[in-house]
């Protein structure tokens, strides 16, 4: 039988048939699992052959105390014999379970399904546990994104044309050109600029290495978020998707965006960072 | 509402080959499964053969929606195991008689799949069947992957709510360049959008760039039918049906119809119009 | 003392898992509570989203997990909380392999020694990506929505989280009682009956929060938003509290709530 039980509006503790100082324990433990759970409810101590000492109701009161629990006080259990029980489950009130024709096809439904897997254990087939199957996977090394390694001969521009969809990434050593939209979700990385013939909608990353003069273009910079060397910006205001071309660049530690017209040329901005 | 008239089919044309098509999304919830149902309804009143699999192993629902879970009795991994045949597994749908149901199982796992055994199930399936239709899980993970292996082509079906948009997408990524997906947009609320509180249209085919195939309202309906398991493509009318029906007859059209609703994309390629047509 | 580990899990996609764990969460961190919030759909992220968090992601739990940065530099703060309420965001790049079962634990317990509430995002299904999110969890909500496809779904996914021995409690979202009183919608009862397990909320459906995820506002930031106090009485059931539930029958959520206002 359970230590501690629902009864009506609270909680029965059951120290019957049990050594009081195991009982004392477990409920004690019970509490800590589940701090809080059963604050503001009154107990009532169930005992069996003998009524508790003061000493053991005080202990008791205190670990009830200790999850919130006021005892209200101590009865004895009365062994009820099989005539008796019955005696008294006729007299309880039933309670009628209705169930919608829905709730009663799916019960059946599960109970259809348990048997199922019953009846394939009868035949000595184990439904496949995924321990078993996980042994015969080999094992998958987790395999980190390749880290941009800085290679001699001159970096290459990737040139791709069409849609980047969300979860897929570019990475380059070199620059990155897309023709066509970067979406959420997507992100390029290049150790050199990165140029969007679309709308960027994604994450972007320039100068993926470390250089701060590098640059993002875009025909419509949208961009969830946008990174040059190690500066990060998020679109902080409402920019309304009209703006135009326009580049991102790093000026005095900060990324800042400007349309093409207003933009300085490449060459001008020198080895600023 | 006019009446699909069925279109008998002549003896000659089921030498061709069936058309396998994967109905998927990314994001759960979005109405894969009733499209499924309603898709294959709609295409079998006009007298195609249709087979429906439910891909969903461990978590099916096509045979609830479709009504058909009493008459269940083998499903889809036992075919693939070989312990049972598939004349023996599917089900015939009780409305329509040129419709039946490969179901999934609901006490086993998704990657007990065979995935070369998938492929060569609904490659078999499509020499008996005008439309294999297969009912995508949510995700994209192995359920995913065995539910695209035998497919060759893809409909993809987004609700207008930003996470559905970016799952869909991502989606869309993974098909690669085998497929050429189409969009339907199920649950849109007109009233909603016009308040500013729905995307539109446009705003989810902004980013998604598909032929769009339909657009299906919100209907209240649609969870009693798919409760009763009785698909709502089954009735004569409502605007839902008509939906339905309207989706059915393009993608039996053969050819990648125009969208119904005009693109203002926000994105380059709709302003530069037909030299940037479409999504690749 | 660690935080408590709490899985938010469902079987079927769509039914409001994430919208559930950022609210909750939310509502939580409101009431003082150091709360994180782990996305575990790798591959399919959400979370940052609906709490308008993704223009500030830098890291990502794959990352601390190949250990190229710490837990608390992926950690992203809300800053509409103070410092109680932090998410860290799955990787958008990547799958659901990209990460153990054993490392996604381990980021679990270590995020639940600086909190008092870990929620983990659960992905849709009951692959991979279910079996990490469960991982380090001790403690298991279920989301389920009155229809018969969503609780199927949930059932089996009970039956898969009980393997653990963890508390499973149950949340019933979209509740349309209009529909549940024409019995074209199964009742509250009726799923309890069905999947017996601890009922500890019940949200009616409401057609503007998705309006709220797809601006990314938590509802309860918003004194005006109806589901405020919903989210709150799941909270304080959570925190041990012993809540009536409202009872969504008799006269609407609405009519009920107006009643509320009313007796002052």
């Amino acid at each position: 039988m359970t230590l501690l039980r629902g009864k009506g509006l609270g909680l029965e503790v059951v120290l019957a048939g049990r050594d009081f100082a195991e009982a004392l324990l477990e409920l004690e433990a019970k509490l800590a699992s589940q701090p809080g759970f059963y604050r503001g409810t009154e107990a009532v101590a169930v005992y069996g052959d003998a009524e508790p000492s003061a000493e053991q109701a005080d202990a008791l009161r205190r670990v009830l105390e200790g999850g919130g629990i006021t005892l209200k006080g101590f009865t004895a259990a009365t062994v009820v014999d099989g005539a008796e029980f019955e005696r008294r489950r006729a007299m309880r009130p039933r309670r009628e379970v209705t169930l919608s024709d829905e709730a009663r096809s799916l019960v059946a439904d599960f109970a259809g399904a348990r048997a199922d897997i019953a009846q394939r254990r009868k035949r000595g087939e184990e439904s496949v546990r995924r321990a078993d199957l996980v042994a015969t996977r080999t094992a998958t090394p987790i395999v980190a994104p390749p880290a941009l390694t800085i290679v001699e001969p001159p970096p290459s521009t990737l040139y791709h044309v069409g849609t980047l969809r969300g979860g897929q990434s570019l990475q380059q050593v070199g620059n990155i050109v897309v023709v066509g939209d970067v979406n959420p979700g997507a992100e390029l990385i290049a150790s050199g600029d990165i140029v969007v013939f679309g709308r960027l909608g994604g994450v972007a990353h320039a100068g993926a290495q470390g250089d701060a003069t590098a640059r993002v273009y875009a025909l419509d910079l949208s961009a969830t978020q946008l990174r040059i060397a190690s500066c990060i910006a998020a679109d902080a205001g409402e920019r309304t998707g009209a703006a135009g071309p326009e580049a991102a660049f790093v000026r005095d530690g900060r990324i800042l965006v400007a349309a093409l017209e207003k933009l300085p040329h490449p060459e001008a901005q020198g080895a600023q960072s | 509402m006019h009446e699909v008239q069925p279109e008998p089919v002549p003896v000659a044309q089921k030498a061709k080959r069936g058309r396998a098509i994967v109905i998927t999304s990314g994001k759960g919830g979005v109405g894969k499964t009733t499209t499924t149902a309603n898709l294959g309804h709609a295409l079998a009143a006009r007298g195609c053969s249709v087979a429906l699999i439910d891909a969903d192993v461990g978590l099916r629902n096509l045979d609830i929606v479709l009504g058909l879970e009493s008459r269940v009795k083998h499903n889809l991994l036992d075919v693939l195991d070989g312990t049972v045949e598939l004349d023996d597994a599917i089900v015939r749908d009780k409305h329509n008689a040129s419709l039946v149901l490969l179901a999934a199982s609901q006490t086993r796992e998704k990657d007990e799949v065979d995935t070369e055994k998938m492929k060569a199930l609904v490659e078999r399936m499509r020499e008996q069947y005008d439309y294999v239709i297969i009912d995508c899980p949510a995700g994209i993970e192995g359920g995913f992957k065995n539910a695209v292996v035998g497919a060759d082509e893809a409909i993809v079906v987004c609700t207008p709510e930003v996470s559905a948009v970016r799952d869909v997408d991502r989606v869309v990524g993974l098909l690669g360049n085998k497929f050429r997906p189409q969009l339907i947009v199920n649950r849109l609320r007109p009233a909603l959008v016009k308040k500013g509180k729905m995307l539109s249209v446009e705003d989810v085919n902004a980013i998604l760039r598909l032929p769009l195939l339909g657009v299906i309202g919100d209907e209240p309906e649609i969870i009693v039918t798919t409760n009763r398991g009785e698909p709502i493509a089954l009735r004569k009318d409502g605007a839902t049906a008509a939906a339905y029906h309207a989706i059915a007859a393009k993608i039996a059209g053969e050819d990648v119809a125009a969208p119904t609703v005009e693109i203002k994309a926000s994105g380059f390629f709709g302003r530069l119009g037909a030299m940037f047509g479409g999504a690749k | 003392m660690s935080g408590r580990r709490i899985v938010v899990t469902s079987g079927k996609g769509g039914v409001g898992k994430t919208t559930t764990t950022a609210n909750l969460g939310a509502t939580l961190a409101k009431r003082g509570h150091r709360v994180i919030l782990i996305d575990a759909d790798i591959g399919l992220r959400n979370l940052d989203l609906v709490l308008g968090l993704e223009k500030r992601i830098v890291f990502d739990v794959v990352e601390v997990a190949e250990g190229r940065c710490q837990l608390r530099q992926a950690l992203i703060k809300d800053k509409r909380f103070g410092e109680l309420l932090s998410i860290l965001p799955a990787a958008q790049t990547r799958d659901k392999d990209a990460i153990t079962e054993e490392q996604f634990a381990g980021i679990v317990k270590q995020a639940a020694e600086i909190s008092d509430y870990v929620f983990i995002d659960c992905p849709a299904g009951i692959e991979a990506g279910f079996r990490n999110a469960i991982a380090g969890a001790d403690e298991a909500i279920v989301v389920t929505t009155p229809e018969v496809s969503a609780i199927r779904d949930a059932d089996r996914v009970i039956g898969k989280v009980a393997e653990k021995n963890i508390p499973i409690r149950l949340i019933v979202n979209r509740l349309r009682p209009e529909m549940v009183r024409t019995g074209d919608m199964l009742s509250v009862e009726d799923v309890c009956e069905i999947l017996s397990a601890e009922l500890i909320g019940v949200i009616p459906d409401d057609e503007e929060v998705i309006d709220t995820t797809n601006r990314g506002e938590p509802i309860v930031l918003d004194e005006a938003n109806k589901l405020r106090v919903v989210y709150d009485k799941i909270a304080r059931r959570l925190e041990g509290e012993l809540v009536p539930f409202t009872n969504f029958d008799n006269q609407g959520f609405f009519g009920r709530l107006l009643g509320v206002l009313k007796a002052g």
